[in-house]
């Protein structure tokens, strides 16, 4: 409902008549409009959820398979394909394993930070106006507190390991949620088809679930991707401090941090975690891009982005 | 018989400061009748409170003080279920079309939703296709979405909107102000016809006199929030008895045809 | 001052503009109307030098002597700003809320000349008394939100015509006012053209406003000038069947003893809806909608020119007997 008065005349652009026709309904034309961003992250996240779930069933060597004869190897040595690392381990068994953690990590925290934290965004955007200010600054402590900090704190009652860090991660990116999607809902909760609803009886937890969720879906999407860059980053940081996984149970973030002290002896291990991670987070923002573009019913008009 | 009438009410929005005397509230002193079956024109400039005031009038919006009454009733009263009957029957047009229906809703669910909210049912298409007809518009509107119909056509939609439920009074805030001329045109004739036919009450806000002399028989004028005069639209605008409806009057007619 | 021949512009293929012929001269005041879609805008835009990058357009626009069209960017930029000035339509969007208002009206006195600071702020307080707005001293300082929006226009048209141009390109200038505050602008500009012997091109969709500020009149419909003339002739004896539509569509003002006839009036509409770029039919752009077309229009209509200026392109003119 207008919080504000209602300014009487708007400098809108005089409407015109012109009518649109209607998008092709033949199926071969939409799928031709699916923009290509969504193929090339789907693909890509298809694959590293394959690689992952394949490491349950098969990898070219056993778990944790030491082979103290051939520590760091480089690439291209036969029987290993990528090289080993420090304890001879196949560097592929490694980028397997890490897959289920990473992106179980990733993300679980991601979704369930995003569920939380938008609900409470939401929440917030549709309360009184007089409780708006002082809850979002609730939020902006939340954003302030020291995300390693809490890390630690969680690490030190229920001890390292993928619980610790998908919490720590849900912790740390619930306020980053929340904050975001606080300002957006309220444009939205400003707009006149919202005050229609009102006027037609709807009441407000309709309308923030029906229309603002919807109208702030393509915000949501975005930050949904970078949330999820930054859960696999923040893995890899709480990994190298000790917080995250423990040996000898594999993750892209601890194989990356461990590479760290290599750089002298072998510094070709560093490559493949972090093209892991990059080729997930790029997938991810693809994929994220091209769900946009295509949930859009103005954008699926003309396919393009 | 009025029905719904206004008595000395004010009111001002949640966290307005106010000052001495009438300082910060938004509408004040406000007395006014509207009868069944007429059409009432409220006309004003920017912050007048006039899009406010068919807020109140409604329920919308809450006054803090005088009365607001629908049917009789004090607009407080309706509680509970009686609160949907009280929306269904007092519904709004919105200025801008393309703001006033969720981009994300197709027309046949934008459509559906008052039926919906305030009598939970879910209309098929055949009787949303009645309503279309009712204001010039096809099947063809049901699958397509607001960015896909021109202005006009949506505020054909906004209204088949607001009269699929019924309502004992539609308020229409400034319903043809960003519409071309000749689609403008249509829209009215549209609204002069459907008020006929149905024997509604129309409370029109505009600042177009023009178009308020061509559709209102009754008009109120304001300003600041005020009501400055009111009566029948052929005597206040022919015989204006306050200075400012008059300086409204040239203002308009100097760059009117 | 302004004449404009053969203007054609054209976007992804589509002649979207093509106006055979247009005087603007100096002193006097032009009005172009038409509804969205009509090209009225993209006309000032042309003339203005402002098309986007996909647009390209052909013809001449002479300025005082000069073609316009053929003036690359940089040269234009003297021009523009110097001796075109603009006013566009929603003051509060044209304003920088950031910048105070002194700052804003001189930034085209800073650019287009070499006046000392203390003379250009004498300039801005000048020009700011000229455009009828009170205490300027007190107005340089302030922010464009602590202004009413007559107020702001006020502030642009001083900004506009800071260089002192020699035509005002303005675009919809009081569409987002009141009405009383309309009248007041609108009767600025009016003054102002005349003191300062500037030509005025407005573009507006309300032909009652045109008739008000302008002498003559360009009616505008998918990009080509239906009817043109002195804006009392067009307005009384319009000839051009979409002139004629737009007059009759208006709700205009009842005079004192018309109020009865007035009332519950059904207004005359035009059948169908403006057609999308490229979907205008060849020959007459207005056939498909006109209740006097025949076979006829398929070819486009010669103009015809009656005294004074009056010039229409229609095959089944309103008005002949």
């Amino acid at each position: 409902m207008p919080d504000t008065p209602i300014p009487t005349i708007t400098a809108d652009t005089i409407d015109d008549d012109t009518a649109i026709p209607a998008p092709p309904a033949s199926v071969w034309r939409r799928i031709a409009r699916v923009p290509i961003t969504l193929y090339l992250g789907g693909a890509l996240v298809s694959s590293f959820v394959f690689v992952a779930l394949l490491s349950f069933v098969w990898t070219p060597y056993p778990p944790n398979h030491l082979n103290m004869s051939n520590r760091l190897e480089p690439p291209g040595t036969p029987g290993f394909l990528l090289g080993t690392d420090r304890a001879g381990r196949d560097v592929i068994t490694e980028l397997m394993l890490g897959a289920r953690n990473s992106l179980y990590v990733s993300v679980v925290s991601t979704v369930v930070a995003m569920i939380i934290g938008t609900s409470i965004g939401l929440a917030i955007a549709g309360s009184n106006r007089y409780f708006q200010g002082p809850l979002t600054r609730l939020v902006d402590t939340g954003l302030a507190l020291p995300g390693i900090l809490t890390a630690l704190v969680l690490a030190a009652k229920l001890g390292p390991g993928n619980t610790t860090a998908t919490l720590a991660i849900i912790a740390w990116q619930i306020p980053v949620a929340a904050r975001v999607t606080i300002g957006p809902a309220r444009q939205v909760l400003a707009l006149d088809f919202v005050e229609a609803a009102y006027g037609y009886g709807r009441r407000r937890s309709y309308i923030l679930v029906r229309h603002v969720l919807r109208n702030i879906s393509p915000l949501l999407i975005v930050l949904g991707s970078v949330m999820f860059a930054a859960a696999i980053l923040i893995e890899a940081a709480l990994a190298f401090l000790g917080v995250g996984v423990q040996p000898p149970t594999s993750s892209w973030g601890r194989f990356l941090s461990e590479t760290q002290s290599l750089l002298e002896a072998a510094p070709f291990l560093m490559f493949f975690p972090g093209l892991a991670i990059v080729f997930t987070v790029l997938g991810f923002n693809l994929l994220g891009d091209g769900l946009r573009t295509v949930l859009d019913p103005q954008q699926a008009r003309t396919g393009s982005s | 018989m009025a029905i719904a009438d206004v008595d000395d009410m004010y009111f001002h929005y949640p966290r307005a400061s106010l000052g001495a005397g009438d300082e910060g509230w938004t509408l004040c002193d406000i007395s006014l009748a509207v009868h069944a079956g007429t059409t009432l024109g409220i006309v004003g400039e920017s912050g007048s409170g006039k899009s406010t005031l068919i807020r109140v009038m409604c329920g919308l919006l809450h006054h803090q003080r005088g009365t607001v009454r629908f049917d009789g009733r004090d607009v407080g009263d309706f509680r509970g279920e009686d609160s949907k009957e009280l929306r269904r029957k007092n519904q709004i047009v919105f200025q801008n079309p393309r703001r006033s229906l969720d981009p994300r809703m197709t027309i046949r669910r934008s459509l559906s939703e008052p039926m919906r909210a305030l009598q939970g049912r879910r209309p098929d298409d055949d009787e949303l296709i009645v309503s279309l007809e009712k204001v010039g518009l096809g099947r063809e509107v049901l699958p397509r979405f607001p960015h896909q119909l021109s202005g006009g056509q949506l505020q054909r939609v906004g209204i088949a909107r607001s009269l699929s439920v019924d309502p004992t009074i539609l308020y229409a805030d400034e319903p043809v102000s960003s519409l071309d001329v000749s689609v403008q045109a249509q829209v009215l004739n549209l609204l002069m016809d459907l008020r006929d036919e149905l024997g509604l009450t129309l409370v029109m806000v505009s600042h177009d006199l023009g178009v308020v002399s061509r559709m209102c028989e009754e008009i109120i004028v304001m300003r600041n929030g005020r009501i400055v005069e009111a009566g029948r639209t052929d005597v206040v605008l022919t015989r204006p008895e306050s200075s400012y409806t008059a300086a409204l009057l040239v203002a308009a007619r100097a760059a009117s045809l | 001052m302004l004449e404009i021949r053969d203007l054609r512009v054209h976007i992804d293929g589509h002649e979207i503009i093509h106006i055979d012929e247009l005087d603007l001269p100096a002193g006097t005041r032009l009005g172009l109307v038409g509804e969205s879609g009509s090209g009225k805008t993209m006309t000032a835009t042309a003339i203005a030098g402002l098309l986007p990058n996909e647009a390209k357009a052909s013809g001449t626009v002479r300025f005082d002597g000069q073609d316009l069209l053929e003036l690359n960017d940089a040269e234009f930029s003297k021009i523009r700003g110097k001796r075109i000035g603009f006013v566009f339509q929603d003051p509060a969007r044209a304003l920088n809320p950031m910048m105070r208002i002194g700052r804003q009206v001189s930034e085209s006195i800073r650019l287009h000349t070499n006046l000392k600071r203390r003379a250009v702020n004498d300039k801005v307080l000048e020009l700011l008394d000229q455009v009828q707005l009170p205490d300027p001293a007190a107005l340089v300082r302030r922010y464009p939100h602590q202004l009413s929006g007559g107020q702001q226009q006020r502030v642009l048209i001083a900004a506009a015509i800071a260089t002192d141009p020699e035509l005002l390109i303005a675009d919809e200038p009081t569409t987002a006012l009141d009405v009383t505050v309309q009248e007041e602008i609108l009767q600025l500009l009016i003054s102002l053209s005349e003191q300062r012997n500037m030509s005025v091109l407005f573009v507006s969709h309300d032909l009652g406003v045109i008739r008000f500020v302008c002498d003559r009149v360009a009616v505008i419909y998918g990009g080509h000038v239906v009817e043109t003339g002195c804006v009392e002739h067009v307005v009384s004896d319009p000839r051009h069947r979409y002139t004629a539509a737009l007059l009759a569509a208006n709700p205009g003002m009842p005079k004192d003893d018309d109020f009865a006839s007035f009332m519950g009036q059904r207004l005359h509409t035009i059948p169908g809806h403006v057609p999308a770029v490229g979907k205008f039919p060849g020959g007459c752009r207005f056939r498909n909608r006109c209740e006097h077309a025949s076979a006829s229009c398929a070819e486009a209509p010669m103009p015809v020119t009656l005294g004074d200026g009056h010039r229409y392109s229609c095959w089944h003119p309103d008005g002949e007997s």
